[in-house]
């Protein structure tokens, strides 16, 4: 067993210690999480200290690291071929900056469920197997168990909403589900059309490795997703490119994009908290990881054709998203929008195709990643005391909490792009890249760069308003003294929550260097693999 | 008379010879002969010996299967064919029935009732033999015969236990339905044998036969015989009566209503669509269009009928509506010679369906009612049977990792391995009816998790949780929905 494989099965013992510990020992749950997570965050780091930052990964095993691949169900099917699944884990420098990311937000979720009180089993052992499916998903180099880890991160998720969620639960929990499951149950269509069309070279036998979809070779002629001679079409347009929309749009209900987004503010509001800070932690990047490294990589041809969409998709997120938070009058709701704001900049990157624009985009998701997981953090904070988070009930927050200003200043800061913080990079980056893209002639147009810098004010203007509406000024909240004594500053669990993650995001603003050293030669990699059909 | 003498003799030569072949059927039909006597002398002695007489036959008829794999042969001058296919499906059956035994002995443990079980198990053992000829042959006749026999034991079956005007409705509407059912195929096949003089739907004078036959009268004979197998598998628009039946009959008979026909008559169903599909014959493209158009409606209306359901069993009558046109799809795709992926997906359904009755039994029996409002908040006080159940709602929705999401993934496989080498458009209409149906099937299955979990219900009542056998049996057969999820080829490597 692999490095790789007790990372992502780690939590799963968890899960068994805690479903067969009795009720009498229920206050030990949580211990039990935070030490497996804290062992899973200890192992994360050690394997993104280890990894080789020369390795190019994408397209080749060789240039993936910590690899692992059993075969799994190999079945003669007649007509239908032979059936090669694999085991086949790996990770390169696309996934292993977003497994630390994970670990850590997981870490982070783990520390803002301290205070849950109803049915402890049930909602740890969920949490502990919402983090084996997110590890799965992002080690996965088979597109078989890509899709089951894929799909098994849905079920928790929808107890956890639906079980511990606030008034709409119900609602929000299977919107979320029915939305996601759209998007891939058609995705597991193109899934079994690549396994027609894609053959091991080695055996000859259709395959689900995704390494085998990246080269053109291995398609066979007259094959539905076939390269050469491919006249495939399903409604007027061409296969390959139907494949592409169809997974991109998979992947782009999570990321979110406008107009599939409006699950995301309907699942945060109703959320708890540590399940808001997964959802915009973690899953949201897995639209994104999901977008590079399927859509882009298996389907290059087709990502070049559209890309123009992609980017502009982008920029709508990104301006539409910031309008809406501008008008939000709940914390959490302005929040989730300026979610779908800051996840367009990766779309945006993505579509630029160029290595900045990439390398921003990765870059985006990993500082948006601990970024909103904090701010939704702070917004539970306030929630936990009083259980409101109507912005306008409170006003001049500063001296009754200066502690807690102080690090949402910080974190609004460090959310709407200074320069220091991370966020400033990746959107420094992706803009960069997309006004690169005319020039290396990928399509992308400068306005859209210009479009998207207009983004950034925006998100400056929200999240600066909220800061003056909420915590400067005379105090006044709506609940009056009763309110005023329970609005006690931040003790010290949230503090060790709350410094870390901050520091992480001064950290990488000033040496961003931590992440792009290992990102690099993937994403140089992935530009050139996608170059050859410019 | 000579002549006749010699031929009489070989004649009896054949049968004897032909006989062995027949021994699945043979015991479940000497098991019956004992079911009856057990019913009418010992069971004053030992209410249980019924029960017992009936399932030591269904071993007893898997284990004379078991020399018969992978033995194709044929006996009875061609009335029975025995192949790994039928070998398999009647596997699949035997257990089945076997499941359904043991839920109707303990369904009815605890009441006390007027009615004597045992008549109930011996008619079970008729609806066996029924089913299993249905499997082994391919002649009209033989097949009216095994549709009648399962018809009119399940009519029983219904009818039987019937206390209320509901459940008495129920009955009739079965036997009513089912009766015009039957007549209308019987018309058909005799407008068939009239247009060629056999019977035999695999021959090559049948085929022939048809091909002359007025396209008209041909076309509307096939329609006729397909509404017979229509009405046992219940699609649409044959499908009326199950909601009404499966909703009035006691819940272990719908476990069994549910699963078990529509193994035999899949597999018939199969058996036809490969005999003359195969053909190059206008009626090979109208049954591929007939069948095609069925599913897709099928799998519609059954779906979206779900969604406004509030009775657990009226939804499982949809939900398996649903996945009946489903099936319709593997049938259509199932390679001929090789009906692998038919078969598990088959199993699949088998499992996942007595698994979720098994469930919907234990609640009946521990709240007293099938109402999805009455699960609300149980989820808490009976953690065991509602993870099992919503597990077992995952499957039958076709999510990971269970057994309903790679039978699923192997039929939408063969579909589209279909549609790229023939580039018909049905075959796309038929993937992406199937993969939204998924979805639509999500809202209803989740209602389950939706009220145990997520609403929280009165708490005054206090049901104690006690494991019970039915639970038991619900509980293996979800861990085996789940273990073959994640290891198919435990299952698909069975059938090769």
């Amino acid at each position: 067993m692999g490095l790789l494989s007790l990372l992502i099965f780690l939590p799963l013992i968890a899960t068994t210690i805690i479903l067969l510990l009795p009720s009498s020992l229920r206050d030990s749950y949580k211990y039990i999480a935070l030490g497996f997570t804290i062992a899973q965050f200890t192992l994360a780091g050690y394997m993104y200290s280890q990894f080789d930052a020369a390795a190019s990964g994408v397209d080749t095993v060789s240039g993936y690291q910590f690899v692992e691949h059993l075969s799994w169900i190999r079945m003669d099917l007649g007509t239908l071929g032979k059936l090669e699944i694999d085991y086949f884990l790996g990770v390169d420098g696309f996934s292993l900056p977003l497994l630390a990311l994970s670990a850590f937000v997981m870490l982070m979720a783990i520390g803002a469920s301290w205070n849950i009180t109803k049915s402890l089993k049930g909602y740890f052992s969920l949490l502990m197997i919402l983090n084996v499916a997110v590890m799965g998903i992002f080690c996965a180099l088979d597109f078989f168990l890509f899709y089951v880890f894929y799909e098994v991160m849905l079920l928790p998720l929808y107890f956890l909403i639906g079980i511990w969620g606030g008034a709409r639960r119900e609602y929000a929990a299977i919107k979320f589900f029915i939305y996601t499951l759209f998007g891939s149950v058609f995705m597991l269509l193109v899934i079994v059309g690549l396994y027609f069309s894609v053959t091991n070279p080695l055996t000859g036998a259709h395959t689900f490795n995704m390494l085998h979809m990246m080269n053109p070779a291995n398609y066979v002629e007259n094959s539905f997703f076939g390269y050469i001679n491919n006249y495939n079409e399903v409604f007027g347009i061409s296969a390959r490119m139907i494949g592409f929309i169809v997974l991109f749009f998979a992947f782009a209900i999570k990321v979110p994009i406008v107009p599939l987004h409006t699950w995301l503010p309907d699942a945060h509001v109703e959320a708890p908290t540590p399940v808001s800070i997964i959802l915009a932690g973690i899953l949201l990047k897995v639209g994104g990881y999901g977008i590079i490294r399927i859509c882009l990589s298996i389907f290059p041809d087709a990502a070049v054709e559209a890309n123009w969409w992609l980017g502009l998709i982008g920029i709508i997120s990104i301006i539409y998203g910031a309008l809406n938070a501008l008008a939000q009058k709940d914390l959490k709701r302005l929040i989730a929008y300026s979610s779908v704001s800051h996840m367009g900049f990766v779309l945006l990157g993505i579509a630029s195709l160029t290595a900045e624009g990439i390398s921003g985009a990765m870059f985006q998701m990993i500082s948006h990643g601990f970024l909103s997981a904090a701010l939704f953090f702070l917004v539970g904070v306030i929630y936990d005391r009083v259980h409101d988070r109507y912005i306008y009930n409170f006003r001049g927050l500063t001296s009754l909490m200066p502690k807690y200003t102080g690090y949402v200043a910080i974190a609004f800061f460090a959310s709407l792009g200074l320069p220091g913080f991370s966020a400033f990079i990746g959107e420094a980056f992706v803009i960069i890249g997309t006004f690169n893209s005319e020039s290396v002639g990928t399509g992308i147009p400068r306005w859209m760069a210009i479009a998207g810098s207009l983004g950034i004010l925006l998100s400056a203007a929200y999240f600066l308003w909220t800061l003056q509406r909420m915590f400067f000024g005379e105090t006044r909240l709506k609940g009056g003294e009763e309110w005023a004594s329970a609005l006690v500053d931040l003790n010290k669990r949230e503090q060790l929550i709350l410094f870390p993650t901050l520091a992480l995001a001064l950290l990488l603003g000033v040496i961003p260097s931590l992440i792009f050293d290992n990102l690099n030669s993937s994403v140089l990699n992935l530009v050139a693999l996608v170059k050859q059909y410019i | 008379m000579n002549d006749v003498a010699l031929h009489l003799s070989e004649t009896l030569d054949h049968i004897l010879a032909s006989i062995p072949q027949f021994k699945p059927e043979f015991a479940l039909i000497i098991v019956f002969l004992f079911s009856i006597i057990a019913t009418l002398f010992t069971d004053r002695f030992w209410k249980q010996s019924s029960f017992f007489v009936s399932i030591i036959g269904y071993i007893i008829s898997f284990f004379s299967l078991l020399p018969q794999l992978h033995q194709p042969t044929s006996g009875f001058f061609g009335m029975l064919v025995i192949d790994d296919f039928s070998v398999f499906a009647r596997g699949i059956i035997v257990f089945a029935l076997l499941v359904s035994t043991i839920f109707i002995q303990q369904h009815f443990k605890s009441k006390i009732s007027q009615k004597n079980l045992g008549d109930v198990y011996t008619v079970l053992l008729t609806a066996g033999l029924g089913l299993n000829l249905l499997t082994i042959t391919t002649n009209w006749l033989l097949v009216f015969i095994a549709i009648e026999t399962l018809s009119i034991s399940s009519y029983i079956l219904v009818g039987y236990f019937s206390e209320n005007k509901k459940q008495s409705e129920a009955a009739m509407k079965y036997v009513l339905f089912g009766a015009v059912c039957s007549a209308v195929m019987l018309y058909g096949l005799s407008l068939l044998y009239g247009f060629t003089g056999n019977l035999d739907f695999t021959s090559s004078a049948h085929i022939q036969g048809l091909t002359a036959a007025p396209q008209v009268m041909t076309t509307i004979a096939l329609l006729f015989v397909f509404t017979g197998i229509g009405f046992k598998l219940s699609f649409v628009p044959f499908h009326a009566w199950a909601p009404d039946v499966y909703e009035g009959a006691p819940t272990p008979v719908t476990a069994f209503l549910s699963t078990v026909p529509k193994v035999g008559a899949i597999v018939l169903l199969a058996r036809v669509t490969q005999a003359w599909t195969t053909s190059l014959f206008y009626f090979g493209e109208l049954t591929i269009l007939f069948i095609t158009v069925v599913a897709i409606i099928t799998m519609l209306a059954g779906n979206l009928i779900a969604l406004r359901q509030h009775n657990m069993k009226r939804m499982m009558a949809y939900s398996s509506i649903g996945h009946t046109g489903f099936l319709l799809m593997a049938v259509l795709v199932a390679p001929s010679g090789d009906p692998a992926i038919l078969l598990f997906y088959l199993c699949a359904y088998v499992l996942m369906n007595l698994a979720a009755f098994a469930f919907i039994d234990a609640l009946e029996q521990k709240t007293g009612a099938t109402e999805l409002e009455s699960y609300a908040g149980l989820g808490k006080k009976m953690p065991i049977i509602f993870t099992g159940f919503t597990f077992i709602g995952i499957s039958l929705i076709g999510l990971p990792p269970t057994v309903g999401f790679v039978g699923k993934l192997l039929v939408f496989s063969s579909v589209f391995e279909r549609h790229q080498s023939s580039g018909d458009l049905p075959y796309l209409a038929l993937l992406i009816t199937g993969a939204l149906t998924s979805v639509i099937s999500l809202f209803y299955y989740f209602k389950i998790p939706l009220y145990a979990f997520l609403r929280g219900g009165q708490s005054e009542q206090n049901n104690h949780a006690s494991v019970t056998l039915i639970v038991v049996i619900g509980i293996i057969l979800t861990s085996l929905v789940f273990g073959i999820g994640i290891f198919p080829d435990l299952l698909l490597g069975l059938f090769k």
